[in-house]
């Protein structure tokens, strides 16, 4: 079953909104800034991406949020601009509309804050509060509740593999016709944990920018954010951006399992050291675009791709490659406004596992 | 700081109620309810608060209906549990 993209709702260091985004694209122009790390003892800071979601008091009263952590935010932000974008009033009660959730960190600042009330003050201080924010589903439930979607609501966590996986199981609910629509989204929070686990293991705060498309060297750089997509089935659709023809998950991809070297590979390389090597290997001959040096490196950054995508196909023309001037990847790296030579854009992801995600998006 | 300012801090801060600042609640106003408008939820998060902050543990129901009724009261209730500390 085909489905249809109707609407996108994105949240990153470029901004909030398509319109934020889409600007990003024209100009290439998103800097990381220095995310302080103030519980790790020593003066601390690493270079991140980081996003902003005071726009969310023009959707909810502040006074209605108050309960509701980063993490949630970022994603009711991203799921409300996904009903803007597609035209659907957000006082409407959506009664047939499922909420599918991807994230590969979840709720880590709640998670977190949570268990160190158990170490700091006991545990007969454990707040209430964190707790239900530590819920792993809290974020499904937020936006449900919000937005009146009395459909089933589920998070998938995969780490590398969320967005696909959760992908696919909104597929599933469409095509089963369990719901009418899916609001799908990635979420990620970048935690003072997140940060120093980040600079713990990685170990450079010094990264100017991301050179994800340069093999050999180290440049992934953290960012958070959300990105949200309305589904529909293809015969329900009015107007949108494309088709989602196919989400296919496995492990030890071959380059020939790729799409024809006309169509678009959206390569999720994110300055990761060890794999920026498996990326080039597989984008061999490729005509490619690879968009991470706009929001940062995270687990759910295919769903930024897919929006990215998503964008390209409804406009028909391409968008330069930020860091790319930086390559050595063995591809055709596709030049920015550009028509789309093929009808077809994939985005492809890969995990430390040597799974994959690969993402088939069509004009339709 | 007097405990009444130190509470009014500590709500705003530990309930994340952001639209508020210490000048806008009234020392007499319902925490709950109208007034304040906090909730079930708050009360066991005010319990924790206040364990938290000045060392209480409030064990009686009753107590802490009679505490939680206004700033004023609470403070009234945390300065008595204090002194007799």
């Amino acid at each position: 079953m085909q489905i249809a993209v109707q609407g996108i709702g994105v949240v990153g260091c470029f901004g909030a909104g398509v319109a934020k985004m889409r600007q990003a694209l024209l100009t290439g122009a998103v800097s990381p800034a220095a995310f302080d790390l103030p519980g790790c003892g020593t003066p601390l800071a690493i270079s991140a991406f980081r996003a902003d979601t005071s726009s969310l008091a023009d959707f909810v009263p502040l006074k209605a949020l108050r309960r509701i952590d980063n993490f949630s935010r970022l994603g009711l932000l991203g799921a409300y601009l996904a009903l803007q974008d597609a035209g659907v009033p957000a006082a409407e009660k959506q009664e047939r509309l499922g909420v599918v959730i991807a994230s590969g960190y979840g709720a880590t600042g709640s998670t977190f804050a949570f268990l160190d009330s158990f170490i700091n003050d006991g545990d007969i201080c454990a707040s209430p509060t964190y707790f239900a924010n530590s819920v792993h589903n809290s974020a499904a439930a937020y936006i449900s509740i919000m937005l009146g979607a009395t459909g089933p609501s589920s998070t998938v966590s995969q780490f590398h593999h969320s967005v696909p996986s959760a992908l696919q199981t909104a597929c599933l609910w469409l095509a089963e016709g369990r719901v009418d629509r899916v609001l799908f989204g990635a979420i990620e929070e970048l935690s003072e944990l997140i940060g120093y686990a980040w600079h713990r293991q990685r170990g450079r705060a010094d990264i100017p920018e991301m050179t994800p498309l340069l093999t050999g060297a180290e440049s992934a750089i953290p960012g958070e954010g959300a990105a949200f997509l309305l589904l529909t089935r293809r015969e329900e659709s009015q107007g949108g951006y494309c088709l989602l023809d196919r989400v296919i998950t496995g492990r030890h991809l071959k380059p020939g399992f790729l799409p024809s070297p006309l169509d678009l590979l959206v390569l999720g390389a994110d300055g990761r050291i060890e794999k920026g090597g498996d990326y080039a290997k597989l984008a061999k001959k490729a005509t490619v675009a690879c968009f991470t040096s706009l929001y940062g490196s995270m687990p759910g950054s295919p769903a930024f791709d897919i929006a990215i995508a998503a964008l390209m196909l409804k406009e028909g023309k391409t968008f330069d490659s930020p860091g790319s001037a930086v390559c050595d990847f063995p591809a055709t790296v596709a030049t920015g406004g550009e028509s789309l030579k093929g009808c077809c854009v994939s985005c492809l992801s890969l995990s430390d596992d040597d799974g994959f995600g690969l993402i088939n998006l069509s004009k339709g | 700081m007097n405990t009444k300012e130190k509470l009014k801090k500590i709500l705003i801060e530990d309930l994340n109620l952001e639209e508020l600042t210490p000048e806008d609640i009234d020392d007499n106003a319902p925490l709950f309810g109208e007034g304040l408008g906090l909730d079930s939820l708050d009360a066991v998060e005010l319990v924790v608060i206040i364990q938290k902050h000045f060392g209480i543990e409030i064990k009686n129901m009753e107590e802490g209906r009679e505490a939680f009724r206004s700033v004023e009261a609470l403070a009234a209730y945390v300065d008595q549990r204090l002194a007799t500390t």
